[in-house]
């Protein structure tokens, strides 16, 4: 597996169908992480990198509120997608926590990586570190774990996620889309926002649906 | 022999500093330069940093990571302000031109490091203008944030010493020329 990747914008083209899509039951069809309840009316899209500062300060300090008064009650599914920019190495980690999906310990995986990060590219998630990260995770099949990710079988599945993050307009990490669950009236928002941004907007959505 | 009146010349470096500051200052146009360019560094310090923001609401947000280099952008935007106030007054009032080295590898320098420590947000733009060297870049402006804020705190002291000095050095001459 080549270590090292950056990702080519070739594909950046705005492509509607990828924006209409984005219902909560597509998302979840296709494989991509998510957090809370199937029918909750809302749905948040976080577009992240595992070495990105900025995303790691939103993991931090704004989720877990959200997590605590939004999803817990029901009201909002948070759904992950890769947009892995920020370093050589990311490209790695980002194929290496979808192969976490197959188990359901993505979000094990997601918050051993964020509570690790180092600088970036320092080798903190070279192909090593994330198999011995992988170790740490209870309960893995790591004889699968090891197959997927050396396979690289979620590439095309990462690279599709950076084509919808492009195709959605964000140019940084972490970006989010805030829509209804069926897709519709998505909000776009970028940078790692404090919890009253995400309020203003979901509070919004809740009283006019 | 007629004992020649020699004008005080302030011999430590010190009292040039504050000599300077005072020349500048007292002058409400350049208290206003300066509150000016510091407040704009600030909030373009602040957007770039994630701690301003405008949509959906506006709100200032600063999280337990973002605290050294928020105090490492107050310290540089207030001296900033300073200097960028002294460069003008030296423009308006010396005949001496401003030395474009000194000037660019001063202040501006220090404002070029400073945003850059904050551009990691701009990763992106980076790596889709330049490639693999803007992944390299990327990564270089966000591993080294601090180092770059530090660095671009003594480029600003420098060139405020560089300053105070043209400043008072021209005073000196004025002075010694009157007196004959």
């Amino acid at each position: 597996m080549n270590s090292r990747y950056y990702f080519n914008d070739t594909s950046a083209q705005k492509s509607d169908e990828q924006i209409k899509n984005l219902s909560l039951q597509n998302l979840i069809k296709n494989s991509s992480p998510f957090l809370g309840n199937m029918s909750a009316p809302i749905t948040i899209i976080d577009f992240s990198d595992f070495q990105c500062y900025l995303c790691n300060r939103y993991v931090k300090n704004t989720e877990p509120i959200i997590n605590q008064t939004y999803v817990q009650t029901g009201k909002v599914a948070l759904v992950f997608k890769h947009l892995p920019n920020r370093g050589f190495d990311s490209m790695g980690a980002a194929l290496a926590a979808q192969c976490m999906n197959d188990q359901e310990k993505f979000w094990q995986f997601h918050k051993l990586l964020y509570a690790n990060q180092k600088p970036i590219d320092s080798g903190w998630v070279s192909k090593e570190n994330l198999k011995k990260f992988a170790l740490q995770i209870p309960g893995l099949d790591i004889k699968q774990f090891d197959s997927c990710f050396d396979s690289e079988k979620y590439k095309s599945f990462v690279q599709k996620d950076i084509d919808l993050g492009l195709s959605s307009g964000f140019k940084e990490t972490p970006s989010f889309i805030i829509e209804n669950s069926d897709g519709s009236n998505p909000e776009f928002l970028a940078g790692a926002l404090p919890f009253p941004s995400f309020k203003a907007v979901i509070e919004k959505k809740i009283s006019g649906s | 022999m007629r004992e020649e009146k020699k004008t005080p010349i302030p011999s430590s470096k010190r009292l040039l500093l504050i000599l300077s500051f005072k020349m500048v200052f007292s002058t409400w146009t350049y208290i206003i330069f300066a509150v000016a360019t510091t407040v704009t560094f600030w909030i373009v310090s602040s957007i770039f940093d994630q701690l301003l923001f405008f949509y959906p609401i506006v709100i200032f947000y600063l999280p337990d990571d973002a605290l050294v280099g928020f105090i490492l952008v107050n310290i540089t935007a207030i001296i900033l302000g300073i200097v960028v106030s002294m460069n003008i007054y030296v423009f308006r009032h010396s005949k001496m031109k401003i030395n474009i080295t000194s000037f660019f590898s001063g202040s501006s320098l220090s404002v070029i490091s400073s945003t850059c420590a904050s551009c990691s947000s701009l990763g992106f733009f980076l790596i889709s203008t330049l490639g693999a060297a803007g992944v390299t870049a990327s990564s270089f402006v966000s591993n080294y944030q601090t180092p770059l804020r530090l660095l671009s705190i003594a480029l600003l002291i420098w060139a405020y010493y560089s300053i105070s000095s043209k400043i008072t050095k021209s005073c000196i001459m004025n002075s010694s020329n009157s007196s004959k």
